[in-house]
C-alpha cells in the first residue's frame, strides 16, 4: 500500500524563475524506510515541505500537479489534518522547540488540536523517543542529542503514519546520533511508521534504511533498494555523495583491477569481510612521526570552570586541567556533546575566566588581558558562522579587525584574503544569505585576518555536506601554512585522521587521551570510555586484521586487496546480500 | 587593595549577559517549587489586585507598614532572584533619597520625613507584590491566570513566548557582542578621559550589535513561524475547547484559601491595631 503518491509534482517559489521541483512522479509504499540523498540545492528540503502542506498552504508559489498523503489531497486538506498523518523535525530542530518544558512541548500540538488525552499522548511520545523521567525538566537543561529526541517527540504526539527528518544527526556525536536511529529503526520495525530522513552519512543509511531515493536538479533519478544504490558508486559521487568507505574502497580496486569484477560491492563492515583480504607481506607501518616539541604555544595550569546553573550547585566543567600545546602543532580537541571543548577555546581567547588557575600564551599570563589585545596572538572561528557576521558584507567583515587597528595595506590584504577563500565574486553580500559552505569559508578568512599564531576552530565542518566538507577541509590542509598553531575541536573523525597531528581526547571535563592517531584509536580502552568512533575504512581494516591501522581509503588500499574468490564463497555472499 | 580587586572583579562578572541571561532564567523558571509558585494564578491575581492598588489609597502609617510586612515575606517565600531585588532596591532608594536629599535642602524636618515614608512604603509595597506575582509564578501560569479573566489567547502566549525565546535573544546577542570583543580595538581605559571613550565604545558597539542580532533572530524564526503553523497554533487560538482544556489545568487548593486567608487576616489585624492606635 502506498502512503504517499505524488503525480507530475512542480513547483517553484514564489518570485524564482526556475522551478526547485521538476515534475516528480513517485509513490512511497508504507512502513518504508527511505533515505533522501541529493545534493545541496537539490531540492531535497522542499520536496519534504509538499508532503505535510506547508507547500503550497502556507508558502505560496508555482504549485502544480498533486500529493496525496494517507489518501489526502495536501493542496485541500488543512495543514492541521496533514500534520496528523505527516511528521516534520526540522534541520534546525532546536527552534521547533516552543514551550519551556519537555512535557509541554511534546504535547503542545495535542492541546492546540484539541485533545484531551493531550499529556497523555506526550507522555507516551516521550517514552517512545526514550526520554522517560525528564518530562519535567527544562530544555536548556538538555544535550543536543536530546532536544532533537524532544522535536521528535512533539511531531510524533500526533500520531502521524509518516515521519519526515531533515538531516537529524548533522550536529551530534557518534552515541547521540545512534541513539536517534535506533529511535527511529524502533518506530518503523514496531510501530510500522513510515519513516524519511534527508542524510549524507552513508554509512547511517547503509545500517538502517530500506531504500534510497537520489535527487538531482529538483528531479528524482531512482529509487532503489538501500544495497543496489549504495553501489552506484560513480553516480553517487556525481551528485557529490560519498558511498560508505568500504564500499569506495571495493569500488575502487576493481577498477585498478585488485578485485574481481563479478564481486558484489560491500557496504557495511561486516559485508566487508567477506570480500577484502590482508596483501601478503604488507608492513604494518606506522605513518605518523611524532612533532618535535619545541617552544610551548598555550600552557593550561591547574584550571578549574564552572557554570552557573538555573537551579542548585553550578556545572563543573573543568577541575585542576593542565595542557600544554606546543608551537607548531595541528591539535584535534574530540569528545562527546559537552565535554568541556567550546569551554576550553573560549578560555584561550580570554571570553571566559578560569575561577582558579592560570593560561599562558606564549608564556604571557592571560589573565590580566582583554580578549581585544589578545587578537594578534590568537584567534577563534565559532560553530555558527552566522555570529562572526558583524557587518553587511562579508568584505567589510573581513577588513573589520584590521581597520579599527589601522593596519595599513588594509585593502590588499582583503583582497588577497578573499581571493584565497575564493569569496571574490561575492564580497559584497551579506555573510548570513550566503550557502553553508561559503559561509564557512568567509568565517575563516575572518578568523585569520589578523594573521594570529594560534587558531582555534570550533567545529569547522559541522551541518556541511560531504562535498563541502571536503572543500572545507582542503581550505583547512592549506591553512597549515599560514598559521603555525590550529587548534580543532570537532566530531568528524575523518577529518581528525586526516588532518591533526595530535589528538587529545576530552571526556568529563579531563583529558583521558592524548598521542597520536595511533594511541588513540589503537586503544581499545580509550575508544570505549570516550564514546569517539574511528572512521569506518578504519574500523574495516581492524576487523580483517588487528594489526592494521589504515584512517584512509588510500592508506587501507595499500595494505588490502580484494579476496581471492572460491565459487562457494561468491554465493555465500550473494546470499547474505539478498537476505 | 586584594578585597577591592577582588570585589571590581566580581562587579564586572555579575555585569555580563550571561549573568543577566542566567537571572532571567532563573527568575521566571528557578523557582518553580516554592509556596507561592504552587499557589492558583487566579488567587494570586486577586491577591495582586489588592496590594498592587489599595496601598495607592491608604495612608495609614501602620496599615501600610503592615502590607509591607507581608510582602516583604511573600517576596522571600518566592525566592525571587537577586538581580530583581538589586533593581528594586535601586528603584525604591532614589525615589526616597532623592526625595530625602530635596526635603534636608529646603530645611525639611522629622515632620516632612513621615509622608515621604508613607510615599516610600507605598511604592515599596507595590512594587514588592508585583514581584511576588510576576516573578514567583512560572510565566505559563500567569499567562493561563491572565486568559482565565478574558485576556485574550494572544497576550498569554506571547508571555510565555517571550520568556521562551528571552534567553535565545540574549545568547545571540551575546554571542555577536563577542564578535565584535574579539575582533574590535576598544580605547585604551587607564586614563579618565580613556575611560570616558571607553564606555562611548561600549555603548556604540551595543547600538551597532542590534543589527546582526535582529538578521540572525529573523533567521530563525522562520522555522518557528513555520512550526507554529503545524502545530496548529492558528487553529486553538479561535477554538474554545482548547481554552477549556488549558483552563481545566488550573485548581483552588486548601493552600490557596490557606493563603488569602492568612493574607486577610493579618490585614484585618494591621487595620484594628491602627483604629486602636
Amino acid at each position: 500500500m502506498n502512503v504517499i503518491e505524488i503525480e507530475h509534482l512542480t513547483y517553484s517559489y514564489p518570485g524564482a524563475s526556475d522551478s526547485t521541483l521538476k515534475d516528480i512522479t513517485v509513490n512511497i509504499e508504507k512502513g518504508d524506510f527511505l533515505a533522501i540523498v541529493g545534493n545541496n540545492g537539490c531540492g531535497k528540503s522542499t520536496f519534504c515541505k509538499t508532503l505535510n502542506g506547508l507547500i503550497p498552504q502556507f508558502i505560496s508559489g508555482d504549485f502544480s500537479g498533486t500529493v496525496s498523503v494517507c489518501g489526502l489531497n495536501t493542496a485541500e486538506t488543512d495543514v492541521g489534518t496533514l500534520a496528523r498523518k505527516a511528521g516534520y523535525v526540522y534541520q534546525d530542530f532546536e527552534n521547533q522547540i516552543i514551550r519551556p518544558t519537555v512535557l509541554d512541548d511534546a504535547s503542545y500540538a495535542c492541546l492546540n488540536y484539541a485533545m484531551k488525552d493531550y499529556k497523555e499522548r506526550g507522555m507516551s511520545a516521550l517514552e517512545k523517543c526514550g526520554l522517560t523521567g525528564k518530562h519535567n525538566d527544562y530544555i536548556w537543561q538538555l544535550s543536543g542529542g536530546q532536544t532533537h529526541l524532544l522535536a521528535l517527540a512533539g511531531v510524533l504526539s500526533l500520531e502521524p503514519e509518516i515521519l519526515i527528518l531533515d538531516e537529524p544527526i548533522a550536529q551530534l556525536d557518534p552515541g547521540h546520533a545512534d541513539r536517534i536511529y535506533n529511535v527511529l529503526r524502533e518506530l518503523n520495525e514496531k510501530y510500522g511508521k513510515t519513516i524519511i530522513v534527508i542524510e549524507h552519512h552513508t554509512e547511517y543509511i547503509a545500517d538502517y534504511c530500506k531504500h534510497v531515493m537520489l535527487m538531482k536538479d529538483g528531479n528524482i533519478k531512482w529509487v532503489l533498494p538501500t544495497d543496489d544504490a549504495l553501489r552506484r558508486v560513480d553516480e553517487l559521487q556525481e551528485c557529490n555523495i560519498f558511498p560508505p568507505q568500504v564500499t569506495i574502497a571495493a569500488h575502487r580496486m576493481k577498477k585498478s583491477g585488485k578485485m574481481e569484477p563479478d564481486v558484489l560491492l560491500p557496504t557495511t563492515v561486516m559485508e566487508g569481510k567477506d570480500v577484502f583480504a590482508l596483501k601478503e607481506n604488507t608492513k604494518v607501518k606506522n605513518s605518523v612521526t611524532p612533532s618535535e616539541k619545541t617552544e610551548i604555544a598555550a600552557e593550561f595550569k591547574d584550571i578549574s570552570i564552572s557554570y552557573r546553573s538555573v537551579k542548585g550547585a553550578p556545572h563543573i566543567v573543568y577541575s585542576d586541567l593542565n595542557l600544554n600545546i606546543y608551537k607548531g602543532e595541528k591539535v584535534a580537541l574530540i569528545g562527546g556533546n559537552g565535554a568541556g571543548k567550546s569551554t576550553l577555546m573560549k578560555m584561550m581567547v580570554g571570553l571566559l575566566k578560569p575561577s582558579s588557575g592560570d593560561i599562558f600564551l606564549y608564556g604571557e599570563n592571560i589573565r590580566e588581558k582583554k580578549p581585544e589585545n589578545l587578537s594578534r596572538t590568537i584567534s577563534m572561528v565559532y560553530q555558527n558562522p552566522e555570529d562572526m557576521f558583524i557587518k553587511d558584507s562579508i568584505r567589510a567583515d573581513i577588513s573589520y579587525a584590521m581597520e579599527v587597528r589601522n593596519i595599513k595595506d588594509t585593502e590588499e590584504k582583503t583582497e588577497s584574503l578573499l581571493k584565497r577563500f575564493r569569496l571574490t565574486e561575492l564580497k559584497e553580500r551579506d555573510g548570513r544569505l550566503l550557502s553553508g559552505g561559503q559561509m564557512r569559508r568567509a568565517s575563516l578568512a575572518i578568523g585569520i585576518a589578523l594573521n594570529p599564531k594560534i587558531l582555534l576552530l570550533d567545529e569547522p565542518t559541522a551541518n556541511l555536506d560531504i562535498a563541502t566538507r571536503k572543500e572545507i577541509m582542503r581550505t583547512l590542509n592549506d591553512l597549515k601554512e599560514i598559521t603555525e598553531t590550529v587548534i580543532i575541536a570537532t566530531h568528524d573523525m575523518q577529518l581528525v585522521c586526516e588532518w591533526a597531528d595530535r589528538i587529545i581526547v576530552l571526556s568529563g571535563g579531563k583529558v583521558i587521551a592524548d598521542g597520536s592517531r595511533n594511541e588513540i584509536f589503537g586503544n581499545e580502552n580509550v575508544v570505549s570510555t570516550s564514546g569517539i568512533r574511528p572512521p569506518e575504512i578504519f574500523e574495516m581494516g581492524q576487523t580483517l586484521d588487528k594489526n592494521s591501522l589504515c584512517y584512509t581509503i588510500d592508506e587501507f588500499l595499500e595494505s588490502f586487496e580484494g579476496r581471492r574468490m572460491e565459487d562457494e564463497d561468491i554465493e555465500k555472499i550473494i546470499g547474505k546480500c539478498a537476505g | 587593595m586584594k578585597i577591592s580587586k577582588k570585589l571590581s572583579e566580581n562587579v564586572l562578572d555579575k555585569l555580563s549577559i550571561d549573568f543577566l541571561r542566567n537571572q532571567v532564567l532563573k527568575n521566571a523558571y528557578g523557582n518553580d517549587d516554592t509556596v507561592i509558585a504552587g499557589l492558583d494564578p487566579r488567587i494570586l491575581i486577586i491577591w495582586y489586585l489588592f496590594f498592587g492598588l489599595v496601598p495607592w489609597f491608604a495612608n495609614d502609617l501602620t496599615f501600610l507598614l503592615g502590607c509591607f510586612i507581608l510582602v516583604v515575606i511573600t517576596t522571600r517565600m518566592a525566592r525571587v532572584a537577586g538581580l530583581v531585588l538589586f533593581l528594586f532596591g535601586i528603584g525604591v532608594f532614589s525615589q526616597t533619597g532623592y526625595l530625602l536629599i530635596v526635603t534636608l535642602f529646603f530645611g525639611g524636618d522629622a515632620s516632612a520625613v513621615v509622608p515621604l515614608l508613607i510615599l516610600t512604603l507605598k511604592v515599596a509595597t507595590v512594587s514588592l507584590a508585583s514581584v511576588t506575582i510576576f516573578s514567583g509564578l512560572d510565566p505559563d501560569k500567569l499567562a493561563n491566570g491572565l486568559m482565565w479573566y478574558g485576556c485574550p489567547e494572544r497576550l498569554s502566549f506571547s508571555i510565555s513566548y517571550a520568556y521562551r525565546m528571552l534567553p535565545v535573544l540574549m545568547e545571540e546577542f551575546q554571542n555577536v557582542l563577542l564578535s565584535y570583543r574579539l575582533r574590535g580595538n576598544p580605547p585604551d581605559n587607564s586614563t579618565f578621559r580613556g575611560k570616558i571613550k571607553y564606555l562611548a565604545y561600549q555603548i556604540k558597539i551595543i547600538i551597532q550589535a542590534f543589527y546582526p542580532l535582529m538578521l540572525n533572530t529573523a533567521k530563525r524564526s522562520r522555522t518557528t513561524v513555520e512550526v507554529l503553523e503545524i502545530k496548529g497554533y492558528r487553529y486553538a487560538s479561535v477554538n474554545k475547547a482548547v481554552k477549556k482544556i488549558k483552563l481545566s489545568s488550573m485548581k483552588v487548593t486548601n493552600n490557596d484559601l490557606l493563603f488569602l486567608a492568612i493574607s486577610f487576616l493579618w490585614v484585618a489585624v494591621t487595620v484594628l491595631i491602627s483604629t486602636i492606635i
